[in-house]
């Protein structure tokens, strides 16, 4: 019983921990590069008619604050940096969700010369929401994805960014 | 035995737990009826709390340029003065903890501790959103400090006691709220400065100035700042009702008064929109010292010429 102890502490603080984290997502929001269309439909996720509130999710302003980096639109040669920036920024443990079509391949912008390419090819990718744009309910259902993954203690995507030389010219 | 009762003060009531406990339910209250009032569903109750753990649970990222010791020491001691300052007011409806005379200064000092603290991290942080969110906040705490002060001075002048549990007691006989309106409403609506609640959180305007002057807090820092002021609302919130809501007598009393000032507060969060620094410091200074200045000498006249 007494060697036991220990570990059933960090059994039920570990508990408390993922239900605490289950239960509240501040995200931060970062356009890549996107039309707007996807940044339009997720703040109309955050209106009163969705209220993703309710959920326990948050909108921050500062990526110091949130748990869950939004990204929107394919990665342009400018953005880049500044997404890496942003996501390093942030405190573990971070997650990220990736909205619309362009996030996940480029989409129409594949192969422009001013775009590198996808979202995961720059940083770690938890959630992909495609959809051009999606709409609130299947954004808000990306966020139960990652709920569930979290929750089954699914390791985290293994998706490693690529390096900057091997971006197309 | 002495030991114990004073740990049972600090850890358990009025300081610590109880403290803690009432800080996350009214701000989950005040969530609560801020969405209903905007046609949402709003928070779930055990929201704060969730927040506060997932908070506590997370890394703390120290930017490179500040001094550790004040990043690291002033939310604990912005949590520190507002806990602190709860050991004066009738929390629950019971008699104060601690009382002398004059501790209604003390009170009032500490309650704008953790405001002081906040602007001291802004400025410490140097990010540029961190030191214009803390100089808005020091601005705004020269424009709603001294008629919040003296809004809870009338009060104290007509019971002839600056001792919080004296006046409380006076204001059970007498609803002072029908005597003093406008020093009522001076003080509720310095409370809201002074919490930073929407007509006044130009210091914090995400829109403007990211999260003003705690941008670079993540993790235990910032839980420790929002915990501070939550409990500032709870301290808040019971000095106002005590004083001008006809005292607080029991856990009933105290429950229906603050409630009912806390939906007050949460109708004016949703009616009126930001105002800018500027606006925040004429207000005050144009009209809200001008006002309660003029009650307290109505009132300082009234007991010379009526003994």
């Amino acid at each position: 019983m007494t060697a036991n102890s220990p570990q059933l502490w960090q059994q039920v603080i570990d508990k408390v921990r993922t239900w605490a984290r289950l239960n509240s997502i501040w995200a931060v929001h970062f356009n890549s590069g996107s039309c707007n269309g996807c940044d339009i439909e997720i703040l109309a996720t955050l209106t009163p008619r969705y209220d993703v509130e309710r959920l326990g999710v948050k909108l921050y302003g500062s990526p110091r604050h949130a748990d869950v980096l939004i990204v929107t639109g394919p990665v342009t040669r400018q953005a880049r940096e500044r997404l890496i920036r942003t996501y390093e920024q942030m405190p573990e443990p971070k997650f990220v969700v990736s909205v619309g079509s362009c996030s996940i391949s480029g989409g129409v912008f594949d192969g422009c010369y001013n775009v590198g390419g996808s979202v995961d090819e720059v940083i770690p990718v938890d959630v992909y929401i495609p959809g051009c744009p999606p709409r609130p309910e299947a954004i808000i259902d990306g966020i139960i994805q990652l709920l569930k993954d979290l929750q089954g203690g699914k390791p985290r995507s293994a998706v490693r960014p690529n390096v900057a030389a091997e971006l197309p010219s | 035995m002495n030991t114990l009762a004073s740990f049972f003060t600090i850890l358990i009531y009025p300081a610590g737990l109880t403290l803690v406990l009432l800080g996350m339910f009214y701000e989950w209250l005040d969530r609560k009826l801020v969405a209903r009032f905007q046609n949402r569903v709003g928070p779930r109750w055990f929201q704060p709390f969730a927040d506060a753990v997932k908070l506590l649970a997370k890394e703390q990222i120290r930017p490179g340029i500040v001094n550790p010791y004040l990043f690291f020491g002033l939310p604990v001691a912005a949590l520190a003065g507002a806990s602190t300052a709860a050991l004066y007011v009738p929390l629950l409806g019971f008699a104060p903890p601690s009382s002398f005379s004059g501790d209604l200064i003390v009170t009032l000092y500490l309650l704008s501790l953790p405001t002081m603290c906040v602007g001291l991290a802004g400025w410490n942080t140097t990010s540029r959103f961190s030191v214009i969110g803390a100089t808005r906040s020091l601005t705004q705490l020269f424009a709603y400090e001294a008629p919040f002060l003296l809004a809870l001075l009338g009060p104290a002048l007509v019971a002839g006691s600056w001792q919080i549990s004296e006046v409380n007691e006076f204001a059970q006989t007498h609803w002072l709220i029908l005597t003093q309106p406008v020093g009522f409403l001076v003080a509720l609506i310095g409370l809201m400065g002074k919490l930073e609640l929407p007509p006044f959180d130009a210091p914090e305007a995400e829109t403007e100035i990211v999260a003003g002057a705690l941008t670079e807090y993540s993790g235990r820092g910032l839980m420790m700042f929002k915990l501070g002021k939550s409990i500032e609302l709870v301290v808040g919130l019971t000095l106002v009702s005590a004083f001008y809501l006809g005292g607080l007598t029991g856990i009933g009393s105290f429950l229906i008064k603050s409630i009912a000032l806390l939906v007050l507060m949460a109708v004016m969060q949703t009616l009126f929109t930001r105002f800018r620094i500027d606006q925040t410091v004429g207000l005050w200074w144009r009209f809200g010292a001008i006002v309660v200045l003029m009650q307290i000498v109505a009132i300082i006249l009234w007991k010379g010429y009526m003994p």
